[in-house]
């Protein structure tokens, strides 16, 4: 699980990584909506190059980024071969007896695997760039507006921020108990079906009771320290928007518009 | 035949910015049936070194031989099993590890994965329960709902119950209470002395070194700063004033004896031992 890179924060030094978390945010929302728009594979040819020159301005390689795709393949293979039996428009590529592939599956199919692409690298990017804390930060004061309309935006806040601080711990925990169960003979590659539901067991039930376990921890520790969620409090750490980040969003709301112009045209 | 560590090097998160070298070219040889102490400050690569042991790391660099056969960056997994029910290892609180319905089944898991019939494995694992003091009336209990000290005994159970000819545990004794600690040091001594099982224990508590085992190995920045016998260790006051180590109390009471001008030259363990040198001295 050391290669898992999805949503991992990368303490690089880069010009993207110092930028306000809002405005990452904003502007990855943005792009992603820029993603959704019709606009042809030209449409798709812009965002790929904002999004890599992004990657490259935050100094992040794209192995890295790439890497975050893994978990993805399964996805898109499985679509490919859903798409092949379902689709049976355009030209004809194979044909075998009275079944035949069809070139507008690969063709749907590359449609979906290409937004898929961009999405995960934008999100990569935003994640990779930014702090988990200043993530939950941004998310915050992005909700507030919408207080009005009875949005709990620091409970929310608050959510994710303990959801994103308890993975790094879960994946820990998870190879540490898979390791302890390895010592006692488990397998969690071989053996018949019956050993692998028993090696999954061994290693879910003492995930879940650690989990439940450290989650009350969490709670009487946040309650003795006198956390009262609808409370005021200060914070340590304040935002502010710079230039960088107005460009940033410009630029993003540049490339949006260019978008909606290719998709009209 | 001993453990055998050839220029074995660890490096976590090889290739990313993460990357970290835990071991650095280790060469260790420790001794079949006896009980070794390996210590260090924390993050010095005690849990690292152990881990070797099992396979459940395999080095970056080096190789590792344990009971005939060779642990290198190459290794197939496949053939690891069956060392894995050789060398038992035990983690840092082992207590995390339970999830069977009853304590008695919970312990029988290991050997069952050995290829043990249902009956053996009980039979190996009521031993393994006996020899941890567990009940027999605790058997059909849910291991969840033990106290912590009770948990980490059952849990190691878990591992005696298969049998390994070499028993590797990473802290065994932390976070228990005095009492509890000593019995489960006296424990692993009797498995040594008794069973003649190869003993590794990773430890803090030096009283524990200094009773319990027989050679003591120091790590340092991923490396091997020493190894020695226990008694050879802590006869030189040297060691521990270098790696900042309090030593145990009858050591430090010699030590003062000898800056008030009464020398004891004999190695004793125990407080009593100590007192009885001490009388011998007083009255010639
Ligand atoms: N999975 C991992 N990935 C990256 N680095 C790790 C990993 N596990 C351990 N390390 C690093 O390797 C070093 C040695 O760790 P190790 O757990 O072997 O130390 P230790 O001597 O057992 O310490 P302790 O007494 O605290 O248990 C530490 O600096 C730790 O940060
Ligand atoms: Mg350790």
């Amino acid at each position: 699980m050391g290669s898992f890179t999805l949503g991992k924060y990368l303490p690089l030094n880069s010009c993207i990584h110092k930028l306000d978390p809002r405005a990452k945010i904003i502007a990855m929302l943005i792009v992603l909506i820029a993603i959704f728009l019709p606009a042809g594979w030209l449409g798709y040819g812009l965002i790929a190059l904002c999004v890599v020159s992004l990657i490259f301005l935050a100094k992040l390689s794209l192995k890295f980024v790439l890497k975050a795709m893994k978990p993805m393949m399964f996805m898109m293979v499985f679509l490919l071969v859903v798409n092949i039996f379902v689709i049976k428009t355009g030209f004809v590529i194979v044909s075998l007896g009275s079944f035949a592939i069809y070139s507008d599956a690969f063709i749907q199919t590359l449609y979906i695997v290409v937004r898929l692409v961009l999405m995960i690298m934008i999100t990569t990017a935003l994640t990779a760039t930014t702090k988990p804390l200043d993530l939950t930060l941004g998310i915050e004061d992005l909700l507030k507006p919408f207080a009005r309309f009875k949005v709990p935006s620091h409970e929310i806040a608050m959510l994710i921020s303990i959801a994103l601080r308890f993975i790094p711990d879960l994946i820990e925990e998870t190879q540490r108990i898979m390791k302890a169960q390895t010592s006692r003979g488990v397998d969690l590659k071989e053996g018949k079906l019956k050993e692998k539901i028993m090696a999954i067991l061994s290693l879910i039930v003492p995930l879940f009771v650690s989990a439940f376990q450290r989650a009350e921890d969490l709670a009487n520790a946040m309650e003795a320290r006198g956390y009262a969620p609808g409370a005021a409090r200060t914070r340590y750490k304040v935002l502010k928007m710079e230039r960088n980040d107005y460009i940033l969003l410009a630029a993003s709301g540049a490339l949006v518009i260019a978008l909606i112009i290719l998709s009209i045209l | 035949m001993p453990i055998r560590f050839e220029k074995v090097s660890h490096v976590y998160s090889d290739g990313s910015p993460f990357t970290y070298a835990a071991l650095k070219e280790i060469d260790l040889e420790i001794a079949e049936g006896k009980l070794t102490a390996i210590i260090g400050a924390t993050g010095s690569g005690k849990s690292t070194l152990v881990q070797h042991l099992n396979a459940l790391l395999l080095p970056s660099n080096g190789k590792v031989e344990v009971l005939d056969r060779i642990i290198s960056s190459d290794e197939k997994p496949t053939k690891l099993k069956s060392l894995r029910k050789d060398v038992g290892l035990v983690f840092q609180f082992p207590e995390y590890q339970l999830f069977e319905e009853t304590i008695l089944k919970d312990v029988a898991f290991g050997p069952k994965n050995f290829e043990f019939t249902e009956e053996e494995a009980n039979a190996k694992a009521k031993k393994a329960l006996a020899m941890v003091n567990i009940d027999p009336s605790y058997y059909e209990k849910s291991p969840l709902d033990l106290s912590g000290g009770q948990k980490r005994r059952v849990a190691i159970a878990g591992i005696l119950a298969m049998d390994p000819k070499i028993i590797v545990l990473d802290e065994p004794t932390a976070g228990l209470d005095p009492q509890g600690a000593k019995a489960m040091m006296e424990l692993f001594k009797e498995l040594n002395t008794k069973y003649g099982k190869t003993i590794i224990i990773v430890s803090h508590d030096m009283e524990h070194v200094f009773n319990y085992c027989d050679d003591v190995v120091v790590l340092e920045h991923g490396s091997v700063r020493c190894h020695l016998s226990v008694d050879q260790f802590f006869k030189d006051s040297k060691w521990c004033e270098e790696l900042h180590i309090i030593p145990p109390f009858v050591i430090q009471a010699k030590q003062m004896l000898k800056a008030k001008g009464i020398e004891i030259m004999a190695d004793v363990k125990t407080v009593d031992d100590l007192a009885y040198e001490i009388a011998k001295k007083v009255k010639n």
